[in-house]
């Protein structure tokens, strides 16, 4: 490589590097938007019913450890959570699409949408018969100020790993 | 000079040839480099696995990584096989595996070039967005982003320094494996840089700056894999002896022909060369001035005067002829 095409690129990753440390508060964004736009709006949150974890009343009222996590959650950011209940696939696809924020549903690290979604760190472990398990939430793709800020709040609650 | 009496296996030779105590010292100093250079990427390799995270320029960087072992264990390597002795199996000895090491270095390169290439761009047309979410050190809970941005930079520079240490050894030791190795190490920080900007992207909220950057260090990769394939094969082709990084013919097959002609009996000579990986085979053709007047003492005169004209010269055989043969005269632009 030349020397002028070498120096070009340092002067790019220079450029760079100042512009981040410049805004290192707002590091890092999301692509889409997600935190601006649910802080003091509306979290739409899939939940798909899993035992204690995730449940939903004939009356459409969300009940259950995460869903309480999630509302608390919410309020740490001033949003009002907006449920839609649904099969794993459909709830997987409509977060992939952006038709969704999150998705909850007793999921474990084991999970197969990793593809499909962020998968936040555990938050939780639990002891089954199976093993042990870690609990997880799904969070929109590639929304990293969302997914930090979901996972900083997880991981500030008690019982987090 | 031609050590048939002291047997080089202390490692300080190749083949039938003992390397003059200064090329001994660079032999050594390169070897040391080289096991440096893999301590370095036993840690380098960790510390970026351990921080890999979602992005894709970081798995190419780290991909990178992996690969740049397979030069300084292929020169060990076949520094342990050239250092024997020719035999009846392999009359010209074990030069080659120089050769050999170079091919399968470079031929690794070109595939994990195309393989990332393909792997990255696939990515970037299907908008896959990178997550990278938080991690917990020392108490704290950060963003992991800044984490692997701490490890590039803290492991751009040293292989530059290495790289370059290593490209003056090599000139020295004429070792082409040594060459590529040093001239990757030089780029390397290229790559730390690229993965830097990639997951700066992400932060900054620009998706596709992570593919685009994985993109852009799987190029190198795979530049670095066609010029050495390229290189290498051009060696085992036995092309021309060259000088260690290619750039022109070697002045020692010159200084050869030279040497011939200065000699009384001689009228005129020419040779060919094949670059065996760190010393030549050469084929001297001499006319004599007067053709029943050839004796063996001034055959091996002259054999041990272009032997000592430079440790490369290890196995060099005369042949009196009355006429050139044809590609030795074309070999010589500079004599009309």
């Amino acid at each position: 490589m030349n020397r002028r095409i070498r120096l070009r690129f340092a002067a790019v990753a220079l450029v760079l590097a100042a512009n981040l440390s410049g805004c290192a508060s707002s590091i890092p964004a999301d692509p889409e938007g997600t935190l601006d736009r649910v802080s003091g709006g509306t979290l739409r949150v899939g939940i798909s019913p899993n035992g204690e974890w995730t449940d939903m009343s004939d009356g459409g009222e969300a009940s259950g450890i995460e869903v309480a996590l999630v509302e608390e959650f919410a309020e740490s950011i001033e949003a009002e959570v907006a449920w839609v209940e649904g099969g794993e696939e459909k709830l997987f696809t409509q977060l992939h699409e952006g038709a969704l924020d999150m998705v909850i549903g007793g999921f474990t690290d084991k999970t197969p949408w990793v593809n499909k979604a962020a998968i936040t760190k555990p938050f939780t472990e639990v002891t089954t018969s199976k093993g042990l398990e870690n609990h997880v939430m799904a969070a929109a793709m590639g929304e990293n100020a969302f997914l930090l800020e979901l996972e900083q709040f997880l991981l500030n609650q008690e019982g987090a790993p | 000079m031609n050590g048939n009496n002291h047997p080089a296996d202390d490692g300080a030779g190749f083949g039938e040839t003992e390397l003059p105590e200064k090329q001994q010292e660079t032999l050594k100093k390169a070897i040391r480099l080289e096991w440096i250079t893999i301590g370095f990427l036993v840690v380098t390799v960790t510390l970026v696995f351990l921080v890999l995270g979602n992005s894709q320029a970081m798995k190419a960087a780290w991909i990178e990584d992996l690969l740049s072992f397979i030069p300084p264990i292929v020169f060990l390597v076949a520094l342990r096989v050239a250092r024997k002795k020719p035999n009846p199996t392999h009359p010209y000895g074990y030069h080659r595996s120089v050769g050999v090491g170079h091919l399968v270095a470079a031929v690794a390169l070109v595939t994990m070039g195309t393989f990332l290439i393909i792997d990255s761009a696939t990515g970037l047309i299907a908008a896959e967005h990178p997550s990278i979410g938080s991690v917990e050190l020392f108490g704290q809970v950060f963003w992991l982003g800044w984490l692997m941005m701490g490890v590039m930079a803290l492991i751009a520079l040293p292989p530059v320094f290495i790289g370059r240490a290593k490209m003056k050894l090599a000139r020295e030791l004429h070792d082409k494996v040594l060459y590529a190795d040093a001239d990757m190490n030089k780029a390397d920080w290229m790559t730390a840089v690229g993965s830097i900007v990639g997951v700066g992207g992400i932060g900054l909220g620009l998706w596709w700056a992570d593919s685009a950057a994985a993109l852009f260090i799987a190029g190198s990769i795979l530049w670095d894999g066609l010029k050495n394939t390229r290189a290498a094969v051009e060696d085992l082709m036995d092309t021309r002896a060259m000088t260690f990084d290619d750039a022109k013919p070697h002045p020692i097959v010159h200084k050869v022909d030279e040497y011939l002609r200065s000699l009384d009996w001689v009228a005129d000579a020419g040779s060919r060369a094949r670059d065996q990986g760190h010393v030549f085979h050469i084929e001297s053709f001499v006319v004599p001035r007067s053709r029943r007047k050839v004796s063996l003492s001034d055959l091996n005169e002259a054999r041990d005067g272009c032997i000592a004209l430079d440790w490369k010269v290890e196995d060099i055989v005369l042949v009196p002829v009355t006429e050139l043969p044809r590609v030795v005269q074309e070999s010589q632009p500079a004599r009309v």
